[in-house]
């Protein structure tokens, strides 16, 4: 329920015990080890040195796991069955070198046939092009690498189709009287020619034909016939093309092996996170200086340990100017655990405040609640984490996920009842459907979104100012603990005077109507606006009192005004949720309404039923989270929250595939 | 004139119900469409996210639902008046539409905007792209606040 006390760890280990125990550390999975102090400073720097570990390799390691991991993705896919949950292994087994070699040998073979693959794709497009290049000299039964006889020339080459071929022989003719074209094919766009002349008139020749867009194409490094070369690349072609397949197979055929790989994805994560730590160790021929932190119910447990291995050790309290380095980590009970999402997502608190999560957790159940506000909605939210929960087992943040899942749902329900929102209002469609002169209202509600708005904003406002007054609360408790008092009684008492004020002059007005009670209102109101002044201007010198009583007011007013109205959001998701569920509703019914009760009609209403209602549960589950988030981050935590904490990483097995005991 | 006072409140109601269906369904096929076309650049280079960039294209789509919840219920008043709607009213349903009429056709392309850049975060962050989805649901917020100023006044319209 807290932000979980850590204590600073300094230990030195004999060197022999030092991998022994980094794996002790690894299975317990409860210190974080920083970076040694000792080292900055010059005393010990000359005799410390710092220890390796293996990062580079276990990460290059690591990204070849994962690459032989797509790759067999993407040749061999698995139907992994959705909702199942991560296969348990003992931890030795992930720091087993043989396992784990041998997976590496997979990863290697992997990547070798898909290289190979990737080289095939390259060969086999560069033949294509070269038998594209050569299909329109089929026809020709001339070897390409002739390119001369005794006395002639011969080339070929490609004229665009519009150019006139009669003309261009006339042309040809006066320029050159011997050469001569001869068509060997044609395409859409072009004619492919042959053109014989005499060596020395070759170059008149090709310039009289170059008017007419001939362009000379040669094939360089190719012997025989273009249909030789032709049934070369494609017979090429083939064996490639078998070349391919028998890869592709080796693959598949290691599909079997995903798991292992998986294991070593793991375990590879795991060997980065080892020599991550072990960089961060320093120490002298004999022995090794390892400094961190640990959470502090577990000393006992870790003393048994450091004894065991004949360590020298001690722990302390970190002292105040230290706390921005301590590592945070939050221990919360099953209800409040859900809410982890929301100030992971945000920032973790900075150590030594306050965990926002059971502050924060029925607030924000219950504004969910209110604004999705509907049981069918709600059941489903429930349905969804019990399966989700019952098949995967999530560890981490899926399972804070679905806790959240569960008690949002748990909240819709409730609120879908006290608003009688059942998929907003298809019990009163079909009812009405199925008798005209029903005179059915339709579900018991306490109050309805849509006939009692004004109440519900009001609500959703008051909401606003009781969770509000909450952080305050917890402001002034903290800043009264440190020994602020001043601040504490000036900045948020003299704010909840005025809110004392404040009620008692919408009582008078509203209900009492006293003029005692109207004096009273007035003389609260002005004492605290005259502490919140005298409050603002204290620390302040001279003119800057008044400077600073104007932006205090000015700030109070304004931020108070915008944080309550804000709230009217609770109102705007309940309702509009309500009004576009309310809408497929009517339209579902329409053609039973229009034609009585069919098959075609009551399919239609199915299928209008279940579309509209999934696209809307899904937009407001979406919407009423992230609604609900600004509120929490924005408005709530602003009175209050101190965020910037390091997240606790201690060394332990990786879980990304499997679950490590 | 006589002809105005006749005929015109049916045809200034129909108009406004026009309005809310057309201008936020306008919005949404352009925001889609900006969504869209920044989406299939992703999937033409990995095509296992286009269940992700499906589900960042069709958030602006919800402006044009909007529209046609509006459109619905005004048509659901007109159709209930008849012919007798005076020139009064048919103003009257006019005002209610313009809110999701407006406030779909613009929020919708502002949505579809912030989409297309949210697909950017599903290529290079993939593992953060919800993210980029809170970042669309932000500008929904807008929408649905025009649907309920449409939707209050209608309700408020009575003949």
């Amino acid at each position: 329920m807290a932000i979980v006390k850590m204590k600073k760890l300094r230990l030195m280990a004999v060197r022999s015990a030092r991998d022994e125990l980094l794996r002790e550390l690894l299975r317990r999975g409860c210190v974080e080890v920083s970076e040694p102090a000792e080292l900055q400073d010059e005393a010990f720097s000359s005799l410390l040195r710092r220890e390796n570990g293996e990062l580079m390799a276990a990460r290059s390691q690591q990204q070849a796991l994962q690459n032989a991991l797509s790759i067999l993705g993407r040749y061999a896919p698995a139907k992994s069955a959705l909702l199942s949950p991560k296969p348990e292994v003992a931890g030795e087994k992930l720091l087993d070198e043989e396992t784990f070699r041998l997976a590496l040998d997979t990863a290697e073979s992997l990547r070798e046939s898909s290289d190979r693959i990737r080289r095939i794709g390259a060969e086999e497009s560069r033949l294509r092009s070269t038998i594209e290049s050569l299909r329109p000299w089929a026809a020709l039964d001339l070897p390409l690498e002739c390119a001369e006889t005794r006395s002639c020339a011969v080339t070929l080459g490609a004229m665009p189709l519009r150019a006139d071929p009669a003309k261009a022989e006339e042309a040809l003719t006066a320029a050159a009287e011997e050469a001569e074209l001869f068509p060997v094919s044609a395409d859409k766009s072009q004619r492919y020619l042959l053109l014989l002349s005499r060596k020395e008139q070759t170059n008149d020749a090709l310039d009289a034909l170059r008017a007419f867009g001939f362009a000379p194409l040669a094939f360089a490094g190719m012997s025989g016939t273009a249909q030789e070369n032709i049934d070369r690349a494609e017979s090429e072609l083939r064996a490639l093309a078998e070349e391919k397949t028998a890869c592709e197979q080796a693959i598949v055929d290691r599909a079997g092996e995903r798991d292992a790989l998986k294991l070593a994805c793991d375990a590879a994560e795991t060997r980065i996170g080892l020599a991550e730590t072990e960089d961060r160790l320093c120490g002298t021929e004999s022995v090794v200086l390892l400094q961190g932190w640990m959470p502090a119910e577990r000393e006992n447990e870790l003393k048994e340990v450091f004894e065991r291995f004949g360590c020298a050790w001690e722990t302390e309290d970190p002292p105040e100017e230290e706390y921005p380095e301590v590592p945070v980590q939050l221990k919360n009970n099953k209800f409040t655990n859900a809410l982890n999402m929301v100030t992971n997502m945000y920032s973790l608190p900075a150590y030594g405040t306050v965990d926002p999560n059971p502050l924060m957790a029925p607030f924000f159940i219950l504004f969910f609640g209110l604004m999705m506000a509907d049981m069918g909605y709600g059941l489903i939210m429930i349905a969804a984490a019990i399966v989700a929960m019952a098949k995967m087992k999530p560890e981490g943040g899926s399972r804070v996920f679905c806790q959240l899942l569960l008690y949002g749902g748990i909240a819709t329900f409730a609120m879908g009842a006290l608003t009688g929102g059942f998929f907003s209002d298809i019990p009163y469609q079909i009812v009405h459907l199925l008798n005209p002169n029903s005179t059915w209202p339709g579900l018991w509600h306490l109050f309805s979104p849509e006939t009692d708005s004004t109440m519900v904003l009001y609500g959703s406002m008051v909401l606003g100012v009781l969770h509000l007054n909450t952080g305050m609360a917890v402001s002034f408790v903290q800043k009264w603990k440190a020994g602020n008092k001043g601040d504490a009684i000036f900045e948020e008492g003299s704010l909840w005077v005025i809110l004392v004020g404040a009620i008692l002059f919408a009582l008078d007005l509203l209900l009492v109507h006293s003029q005692v009670l109207h004096v009273i209102a007035l003389a609260v109101l002005i004492l605290g606006a005259a502490a919140l002044l005298f409050g603002a201007g204290r620390h302040a010198k001279g003119f800057g009192k008044v400077t600073a009583a104007f932006g205090c007011i000015y700030n109070t007013a304004t931020g108070w005004f915008g944080d309550v109205l804000s709230y009217s959001r609770i109102m705007a998701l309940m309702l509009a949720g309500g009004v576009v569920g309310k809408v497929f509703n009517t339209v579902a019914v329409m053609p039973a309404q229009n034609s009585g009760v069919n098959v075609f009609t009551v399919l239609a209403f199915l299928i209008i039923f279940l579309l509209g209602h999934a696209m809307n549960f899904a937009l407001n589950l979406l919407g009423c989270y992230v609604h609900d988030l600004r509120l929490q981050c924005l408005e709530f935590f602003g009175k209050f929250y101190v965020d910037g904490g390091k997240p606790f990483r201690p060394l332990r097995y990786s879980g990304n595939y499997v679950k490590a005991k | 004139m006589n002809f105005i006072e006749s005929f015109g409140g049916m045809a200034l109601a129909l108009l406004g119900a026009a309005l809310a269906a057309a201008l936020a369904c306008v919005g949404s096929a352009k925001g889609t469409g900006i969504a869209g076309e920044a989406g299939a650049g992703l999937v033409s280079e990995d095509p296992s996210k286009s269940g992700k960039v499906m589900i960042l294209q069709v958030i602006p789509g919800t402006q044009g639902l909007y529209g046609f919840v509006i459109f619905f219920l005004a048509y659901l008043k007109i159709s209930g008046a008849g012919t007798a709607i005076d020139v009064a009213h048919g103003l009257q349903i006019v005002s209610a539409c313009l809110p999701i009429a407006i406030g779909g056709l613009l929020s919708a392309i502002a949505q579809g905007k912030v989409a297309a850049a949210s697909v950017n975060i599903l290529a290079k962050k993939p593992d953060d792209w919800s993210k980029g989805m809170i970042m669309c649901i932000v500008v929904e917020f807008y929408a649905i606040l025009c649907l309920l100023a449409s939707f209050l006044m209608l309700n408020a319209i009575n003949f």
